[in-house]
Order: structure tokens, then sequence, then C-alpha cells
């Protein structure tokens, strides 16, 4: 059963991946500018810039372009970057685990934020915990990223020297330290949300049939608490973090610039504004496979632990 | 502004005072190697910079921060002085030149070493200069365009023959393109090499993660006696000003690359951190396109060259950290023309300009604007300010940066923010690019002006002929007295390059064309 | 916004909440009031304000508050309390109008998906996979550098990418409302598809649409000033908070005020809406 779901989900990822590839590759192309130019600088006497256009295969029509990279796509090759030289993929692999560790900071952070916050709203809704708690949510949510992450480097990274003020570290410690300011950024961009729907996931099952027996049946407040609305909690929790993964993603583009960070997502900024045309769009199908990843696993998640779905 | 304090001696070796913009007494931002005493060995240099590395191979690369970092790896056979002006021996100790002009034989020193302990000879010169051109696409090809061939009767001599009388060729043979390599890349493969390059420079790679640093050890056959005085340096990508900012201030760097300028005076009274400030080959300008009404009519471009007022525009975007250009060429460069007569603020000249030209009640037009780049943001918005008195409405154009670059050279603009700078000491260079017409060659019809002036032309290539220095540098004055007078572009300001540096660090110095011999930098402990 | 979404499949149980008396929640009122503030200073601005925005002053830039300038004045000299104001109408206008078209497009789609089912679905569907799975900072910086920075393109990009949210909410109200007694007695009735669309489901079903939208606001504003923090926001000299926070962030570290005043004002009005939203939330949700 599950195995089949599984299956037809997977099936249907094809036809949204070669949408993404066209979508990518069409607009990164679309983008005026010109990477020749650009790598050149004022020295681009038309000779080099031509000489560059054919060494880069951008001297063909758009439409001969595109077939060529889905040739080499469909050979595993991801082609080479314009301005570094080297493969994309090379330079993706180098670079994937700094974002995946952020999202993996990112997700745990969000958690360990928003659960104990959740519990202390849905013990008692109104209460003055709940209105707190709402208040902090919604003062929140208007909190652009890049600055909150400024204002977490002067006060904890400056002035208390808790953590490193930016960079990556130069050995597995420093990796996991110097994530620990950036992961808290992202984890509060997201935690507002978060919130909100697990104190509701809590609050709908406190407030259900199966908790009103157990409450019956003499269960205490906290255990009840805990046993049912975790449980219902998480199930929220997997949803919500899944459903948002491009978001959380997307957050990575300007974290990993904030904190100097060599992810993929200031690689692809940076790309973007190179016109660095192969890692943009390696990236990207990178990027939109991760999504697409998730929210097969979130559902399949889902679909576990809410033993009600049906996965039709 | 202050200047470096230049010395004539320049044996190339050591480098001497470094000036720093202090204000009187509160930071200690004198001389690096004044009351520091004798230079201590040993210690990890730590270089934020504000972009990554692309590449380290000399003949691919276009961007400040690899030629830089290139340059402490690879060596050259002459190498600029601290002052910018002259050249001076470097992998050659003397050269020679034939009666003719075209035969240039240049002796090498002895007793260099790459970093692999394997001796300079004659042939890694010829392999690394030969590489320069061998492809259409490489960005550099044009330095060598005059070179005809290169041979090596023996191990320690080079020969190199132009195809015609080139004067600027020795200059040309400094550019960090043309740095020494080991001959078929010392027996690895292209790409082999270039994943852990190595060179006769003070410094190997030792570890290279892109994006984020590039670590290099010192070379134990450095040929420089004593030196390097580091053991390591690593220079770390951060495009954050703020962040590099916070972490020179808080230990994790030793060097911060180019803090903003409304940071100096901040980061002058912090305790622990000085500011240099060193004269730059940069010159920032406002670039007419004549290809468009109106500004094929000489009035109109001196006309709004007139009412800049570029010393507001320093106030504002350098924070009192420039002058005002009067050249193209910066002062930091010989060939600079101190009288040249660049026109400055004056807004009654403005107007009688105005009055003379075409369009005497004024006209509208475009200025193209990169997004995102602050200082182009204010300047452009004081420009249209300043341009509104002569009835001139300027609409902003903003693109971002690299469409900039293609619109500018595509010449599909009317007014636009550029700058040049110089890779090479010699004039030639920026003069080619910038005021020469049409696209044979190294031009670029006057930096996309579409300037096009036969009489300076004809300057131009007299002076690439003419081995006089005093003959040279009155036909670059001859020039630099036409374009001005021409007002092709709208001279703004010369902006030094800035480093916020710890105190530990000394013997840091920035030549005018933005490179640093770090053999010569030591850290106290 | 393929932002943050709220949406839980329907499969949780749902809270059968004690009917509340119908009351005007708090928040409802907190919200109208802290955005009709914001909103009337903006309409209002030439006359809180006594500089014109552009108005440079370049011997006396980064000036602390005084008298003259309540605020202080920024790296042109330039008025940050009349900055603030109009970039008040600027953000508020483009926050509006950038938020009315992905809800009118996915609105629309939503429930031409969940009404008519079948392929129709199924396309709508896959498109919106696929624009989903980019994430959402990448899909808009490549369309405002295909459509070049500007207002227009911020609008076109937030509507490129955030119509997803409304299309899956209104298709599932769709879905429900499809067999809800009153459709099925007007098709028996025999009224016309898109009468019965239009007239009877679309109204019912857009409630949910209309509270995300409150919350998406919010996030369009911050999009808005993002895209302004990486340099392609709504170009100078128009004020606004944006692009105040963006060349604010060079003074981070010696006038730190200009970069978190705005920063501030975006939050504020952000917990107007948030406000206003949650007070509409409730008072739709009871019925």
């Amino acid at each position: 059963m599950l195995l089949r779901y599984i299956a037809r989900r997977l099936v249907l990822v094809v036809p949204v991946a070669l949408g993404v590839t066209l979508l990518a590759f069409f607009s990164i192309h679309l983008v005026p500018g010109d990477p020749a130019r650009t790598f050149l600088g004022d020295r681009a006497t038309p000779q080099t810039v031509a000489a560059l256009h054919r060494a880069w295969g951008l001297d063909h029509p758009i439409p001969v372009q595109y077939w060529l990279f889905m040739d080499r796509l469909f050979h595993g090759n991801l082609g080479q970057s314009l301005y570094y030289q080297s493969s994309v993929a090379g330079l993706i692999i180098s670079r994937l685990p700094v974002t995946l560790l952020l999202l993996a900071y990112a997700a745990a952070g969000a958690v360990l934020i928003s659960v104990p916050l959740a519990l202390a709203a849905a013990r008692r809704p109104d209460g003055i915990a709940d209105q707190a708690v709402r208040a902090v949510g919604i003062v929140g949510i208007g909190m652009p990223s890049f600055w909150v992450g400024t204002i977490l480097i002067i006060v904890l990274a400056l002035h208390a020297g808790l953590f490193p003020v930016a960079g990556y570290g130069s050995s597995l410690p420093g990796h996991l330290w110097s994530l620990v300011l950036p992961g808290l950024t992202v984890a509060i961009s997201i935690a507002p949300m978060l919130v909100r729907s697990l104190r509701t996931a809590m609050i709908d099952a406190l407030n259900s049939d199966y908790v009103a027996f157990a409450r019956a049946k003499g269960a205490g407040g906290t255990a009840v608490l805990l046993r049912y609305g975790l449980r219902n909690a998480s199930i929220s929790a997997v949803s919500i973090l899944g459903i948002n993964i491009g978001f959380l993603v997307g957050g990575t583009l300007v974290i990993e610039n904030v904190f100097a960070l060599p992810g993929l997502g200031s690689l692809m900024v940076q790309s973007v504004l190179d016109r660095d045309f192969p890692v943009v769009q390696g990236i990207t199908l990178i990027f939109a496979v991760i999504v697409v990843l998730v929210y097969l696993l979130t559902d399949v998640a889902y679909a576990l632990l809410d033993p009600r779905v049906r996965l039709g | 502004m202050k200047r470096t304090l230049t010395s004539a001696l320049a044996a190339g070796a050591l480098s001497v005072a470094v000036a720093a913009c202090g204000s009187s007494g509160t930071s200690p931002s004198t001389s690096s190697t004044s009351t520091a005493g004798a230079p201590q060995r040993g210690g990890t240099l730590i270089f934020a910079r504000s972009a990554d590395i692309l590449s380290l191979d000399p003949t691919q690369i276009t961007d400040n921060e690899s030629i830089w970092a290139s340059e402490n790896i690879f060596e050259p056979l002459f190498a600029s002085a601290p002052n910018g002006k002259t050249l001076v021996p470097w992998l050659a100790t003397s050269y020679t030149l034939s009666p003719n002009h075209l035969v240039w034989t240049f002796h090498l020193r002895h007793g260099v070493r790459f970093a692999t302990g394997a001796p300079l000879t004659s042939a890694d010169v010829k392999f690394s200069i030969e590489r320069v051109s061998a492809k259409a696409t490489n960005p550099f090809a044009f330095i060598d365009a005059a070179i005809k061939s290169i041979t090596t009767p023996d191990k320690y001599t080079v020969v190199i023959t132009t195809k015609y009388p080139w004067a600027p060729l020795l200059a040309d043979v400094a550019l960090f393109a043309n740095g020494i390599l080991p001959a078929n890349y010392g027996g690895e493969s292209e790409a082999q090499f270039f994943a852990h390059p190595y060179g006769t420079g003070p410094f190997r790679v030792q570890q290279w993660v892109k994006g984020s640093q590039l670590v290099l050890v010192r070379n134990p056959y450095y040929w420089q006696k004593g030196k390097p005085y580091l053991s390591k340096v690593i220079f770390t990508d951060v495009p954050n000003d703020n962040t590099r900012s916070l972490q020179l201030q808080g230990g994790q760097a030793q060097i911060d690359e180019f803090p903003p300028f409304s940071a100096i005076s901040q980061l002058q009274h912090t305790s622990g951190i000085k500011v240099d400030i060193f004269p730059s080959s940069r010159t920032d300008f406002l670039e007419f396109n004549e290809a468009h009404k109106p500004f094929q009519d000489v009035h109109v471009r001196r006309a709004i060259s007139y009412a800049l007022n570029r010393k507001a525009m320093i106030q504002a975007v350098l924070f009192g950290h420039g002058t005002p250009a009067n050249s193209i060429i910066s002062p930091a460069l010989w060939g600079y023309d101190p009288s040249s007569p660049g026109i400055q603020y004056n807004l009654a000249a403005a107007k009688r300009e105005m009055a003379q030209s075409s369009v005497p009640h004024g006209f509208s037009t475009t200025l193209l604007v990169g997004s995102g780049v602050t200082n182009e943001e204010s300047l452009a918005q004081i420009i249209q300010a300043e341009l509104k008195p002569l009835g001139i409405k300027v609409t902003l154009r903003p693109v971002d940066p690299n469409t900039e670059y293609t619109e500018i050279q595509n010449g599909q603009y009317d007014m636009a923010f550029n700058y040049d700078t110089t890779d090479i000491i010699d004039p030639d260079e920026l003069i080619s690019f910038s005021a020469m017409g049409g696209t044979t060659g190294q031009k670029t019809r006057a930096l996309f002006t579409n300037y096009n002036n036969p009489q300076v032309d004809r300057w131009a290539e007299q002076a690439e002929r003419t081995f006089s220095l005093s003959a040279r540098k009155a036909l670059y004055d001859k020039i630099q007295t036409q374009v001005a007078n021409d007002a092709v572009m709208g001279y703004l300001y010369y902006s030094p390059f800035v480093y916020a540096v710890s105190t530990k660090v000394h013997g840091f110095t920035v030549y005018p064309t933005g490179n640093y011999h770090l053999e010569n930098v030591w850290l106290s402990h | 916004m393929s932002a943050p979404s709220l949406e839980l499949p329907a499969i949780a149980p749902a809270a059968r909440t004690a009917a509340r008396h119908r009351r005007v929640p708090p928040s409802l009122i907190a919200g109208a009031i802290i955005l009709g503030l914001i909103v009337a200073a903006a309409i209002a601005a030439p006359l809180i304000t006594s500089y014109n925005p552009d108005q440079q002053d370049l011997s006396h830039v980064l000036a602390g508050p005084s008298a003259q300038h309540w605020l202080g004045t920024d790296q042109l000299g330039r008025d940050v309390w009349s900055r603030l104001v109009y970039g008040a109408r600027t953000d508020l206008q483009v926050a509006f109008i950038a938020v009315l078209s992905p809800f009118a497009l996915g609105s629309l789609l939503g429930v031409l998906a969940g009404y008519f089912g079948g392929w129709l679905d199924g396309v709508i569907m896959r498109l919106a996979d696929v624009v989903v799975a980019f994430p959402f900072y990448v899909l808009v910086i490549l369309l405002v550098f295909v459509l070049g920075p500007g207002t227009r393109s911020i609008y076109i990009a937030i509507t490129v990418v955030s119509w997803v949210s409304y299309a899956r909410i209104v298709r599932g109200e769709t879905q429900v409302a499809r067999e809800q007694e009153y459709v099925l007695s007007a098709r028996i009735a025999g009224l016309g598809r898109t009468r019965i669309i239009l007239r009877h489901i679309l109204p019912n079903v857009i409630t949910q649409a209309i509270v995300f939208a409150m919350s998406d606001i919010v996030l369009d504003i911050l999009a808005i000033v993002t895209l302004g923090y990486l340099g392609l926001g709504i170009p100078p000299p128009t004020p606004d908070w944006g692009s105040m926070m963006a060349s604010g962030q060079e003074f981070l570290t010696t006038h730190w005020e200009l970069a978190t005043i705005p920063g501030i004002a975006v939050v504020i009005t952000g917990l107007g809406l948030s406000l206003l939203g949650d007070g509409l939330a409730d008072v739709l949700r009871v019925e």
C-alpha cells in the first residue's frame, strides 16, 4: 500500500522535474546581461568576448542550448562553471553539506523553540501565557531575517563573544559551532508560524473526545497534555516544516550571505549576479530535488504518524 | 588624502612606510615598520576579503581577489616598485635592449627555486609567458600581443623579440598574468597542477575550499633570504562588510579588506586596530555616450562636468577620503599630469557652456545605475539634483551590475558610472582602453563612450614606439589635456584602497595596482 | 507566497469549540487601530513632515535626532522621519497591490480546480508543484532579474510565486463546498455552472483566502524589504523601508539606528496586519 503510494508519487516527480528545468533554464537565459562581458570587465575587447561566447557555447540559439543542457544532464553532467572553471557538480557537492546542516539546525531550532512555547500556550487557551506567546509570535512574524541575523551577531558574537562572528570555521567542531547563530536566525523566522499551528493542533487535541475520556478516567493534566497534545503536535510540526521546506531553503540564500557561509544559497546569489548559467541551473535543479523529496518524505511520515490518513 | 611616503631606493625587496589617515594622536596608525622593531617569524595571517577567489591560473583571471592572491604564488621577471612609478628587477636581474628596440634580453636571477625545490630556468619563463596568449579566450592575451617570439639561449637567459618597437614591454612583462609557472606544470597535468598550484613566490597553496578560504603556507625555498616571515596566510571569503569588520574587531581576522568608508573613523578609534589608506590607480567617472544625443556636443559634456560638485560627492560617498579627479590617470601613476585641465566644479561656467550648446534650455536623459551598488545609488541621486539647475532632467535607470556592464559595453546608455584602474604601471594600457577610438587590438571605443579623436590615437601610438621617458611623458600629457578639454568623461574622484588592519600586523603595503607582497608582512605576538 | 503555509490537510480532528457569544475580538480592534494609525500617517504625510524625503543636505549628513530632524538624517542628509513616513506610503501601496494579484489569480485557479476536478485539477496542481519546488527567493530573484528592477517586476514575481497557497486553500474549500446541500440543490435546479461558481461557491470559500491574505501582506512586506537588502527592491530615490535598511547596513556598527528604525516600522506594521488578520479569522470562523 505504502510502496504503491511512494511509487505513484515518484512517477509524478518526473513532469515536475522537467518543468523545473525548463523554468530554471529559460528564466536565467532570458535575463539581460552577458557573463562574458562581466568576466572581462572593462578589458572586454570584441574579439575576446566573441571567443568566450564560442567557448562557453553561448553562440547557439537558446533552444539549442537547452537541448545541449538536457543532453548533458541525462549523461549525469551538470556542466562547467563559467567563472570557476571547474565542474558544477563538484562545486555543488562541496557546498551542499553546509546548506543541509544549516537546514537541519533550523528545523531542530524551530522545534526546540516552538514546542515549549506552544505547550505553554495550549495549557490554558486565552490565559496569560497564551497571550504572551501569541504576542511574541505576532511581533516575530514581521521581523526581516537578515535584520534578526545582524542583531544576533552584534549581541551574541561581538559583545558577548560566545560565537564566531561569521564564517564556517575550519574543523568539524568549528563548523558545528558556527552554524548555531545562522540556524537560530532561520529558526526564528519560521517559529511564529510553527508555534501558531502547534498551538492550534494541541488545543484541538486537548478538546477532542478521547482526551475528555482520558481525563474522565482520572489522567492528570500534564500527562494528558504531553501524551495527546505532543502526538498531535508532532504531526503538525512534521507537516508544517515539510510544507515550508521551500521557504526554509529560500531563507538560506539571505542568511548564508549575512553569515558568510559557503553554502548553495550564497553560491546561487553570486552566480545569478555573475550570470554563471551552468551553476544557476545546477543549483536550481538540486534545490527542486531537495524540496520535492522533502514533500514526499513529509507525506509518507504524515501517513505513518496519523493512521487516519488514507493514502488515496 | 595622505600619500605613501615614497623612497626612491625601491630595491624591490623591502617595502617602505605605509601611510594612514589618522586624526592626530588617537590611534597609532603610522608607518608599520617604524617603532615595531625587528620582524618576528611565524604566525598565521587571516585576511578577510570581500569576494571569492575564482581561479589561480594567472592567464585566466580578471577579478582582483584572484589576481592579488596569485601574485603571492607566482612572480614575474620585473615587478613594480612600491610607489607604483617604476619597475624593479625581480626574477630577472637585468635586461638589455637591442639598438633597433626589437630584442629584449633578460638575465635571470640565480638561486631562485620553486616551492618544490626545483630551480627556475629560462624554459619555465618561456612556457609561462607563451601560455598567456595561447588561447583566444584568454582575457589578458592582449597584453602580450606585441611579442613575436621567445627564445632561451641558455638556462638563465630569455630573449623576447617583439613585432614592432614596443616601449611598454617591460611593464607588460611585469603583469601578474606573466607570472612564472614551472614548465609543463612540473610534470603534473594542468588540472592537477592548478588544484595545488605553486610557483617561485613566497607562498604555496596548502588547501583551497572555494567559497570559503584559501590556505597558503610558506615556500621554504623562497629566494629572498629570511622571507616570508609568516608561516601561513589564509584568505577568507566574507562578502558582508559588517561581518568582516566584526571579525577584525573580534580577532578572527587580522586584515579587513575594504571596510566601508563610513566606518573608517570608527575603526580608527578602536583600540588594536589601525586603518591603512593607500593611493590607488582608480579613477571614478561619469561617462557619456557620444552616440546618443546630445552627448556628441562637447559643450553639453563640459557643462555637466562643470556642474558636478566633486567635493560634496567625496564627502558623501568617501567620507572625505578621496580627491577630485582631473585626469583619467591617477596621481599614483607615472604619466599623471598634475596640470591636466580636468574640469572642476563651477556652476557659472556650467551655465555658460549650456548657453553655447545645442540644447541651451536643457534636455531629458537617463543615468544608468547599478542597483544595490550603494556608492552609485548615492552618487546618482546627488548628480540628479546637481544637474537640475541646468535644466537637465535625469531619470535614474537602475539595473543589476551584470546588466550594467553589458549595457555600457553595448552602448545602450546615455550616462553611466564607470571606473578604471590599471594592471600595469605603464599608462599605455589605461590610455589604449580609455582614450583611443575604434575596436582593433586592445581598444574599446574609448571605454565605450564612442569618443574618436584621431589626433589622440596618433599620440598614443607614438608613445608606444618611443623609448625616451621624457618624450613619452610629453605625449601622455598632451593626451590628458586633450581628453580633459573634450570632457570625454566627467572625472569624479580618486579613491584610495582602504584596509583595516590589526596593530599586530607590520609591513603590509598595498601598491597602486592593488596588489601586496605578503613576504614583507609579519605579526607581532 | 509559497512561504509559510498554515494549511494542514483536513484530517486533524475538527474542534468543536463552544459557541462564543458574538463580540468583536480585541485583536481585531487593536489591529485596526495600529494599522489605521499607520495608514493615516501615510496619507497625511505632507502634513506631519517638514521635509521632502528626497531633499539632500550634504553638509548635515548622519546627524542625530534634533529639533529640526526628529529622527536625524541619513548619509545624504535627508530627514529620516520624512523618509519613514513617505516610505510607509510606498510600502503599503506596493504590498497591498502585490497581494491582490496572487489572491485573485490563485483563488480563481483554486475554485476551477476544486469544482471541476479531473484533468484541469491535475494540470493546475502540477503547475503549483513546479512553482513550489522553487525556493521562494530563487524564483523571485530570477524573475526580478529577467524583468529588470522596479515595482512592476516585484508585482509579477510575487504573483507568479504566491498564487499557489491561495489556489490550494480555495481548492480545498471548494471541494468541500461542492458537496454541500445548497450547491447540490442549485445544480438540480439547473443553474449554470458559472453562476453556481460565482454566486454560490466563491463567496463561501473566499473567506479563508481573505484571512490568509492578511498574513500574506506581512510576508510580502518582508519580501520587498529583503529584495531591497539584496539590491533588487524598489529603485531609488523613492523612499521605502527596504532600501533604507539596505543602505543603512553600511552604518550598522556606527549609526545602527538607520537600519533599525525602518525595521521597527516593518515589525509594527506587521503587528497591526497580523492582529487584524487574527481578529478577522476569529470573526469568520465562528460562522
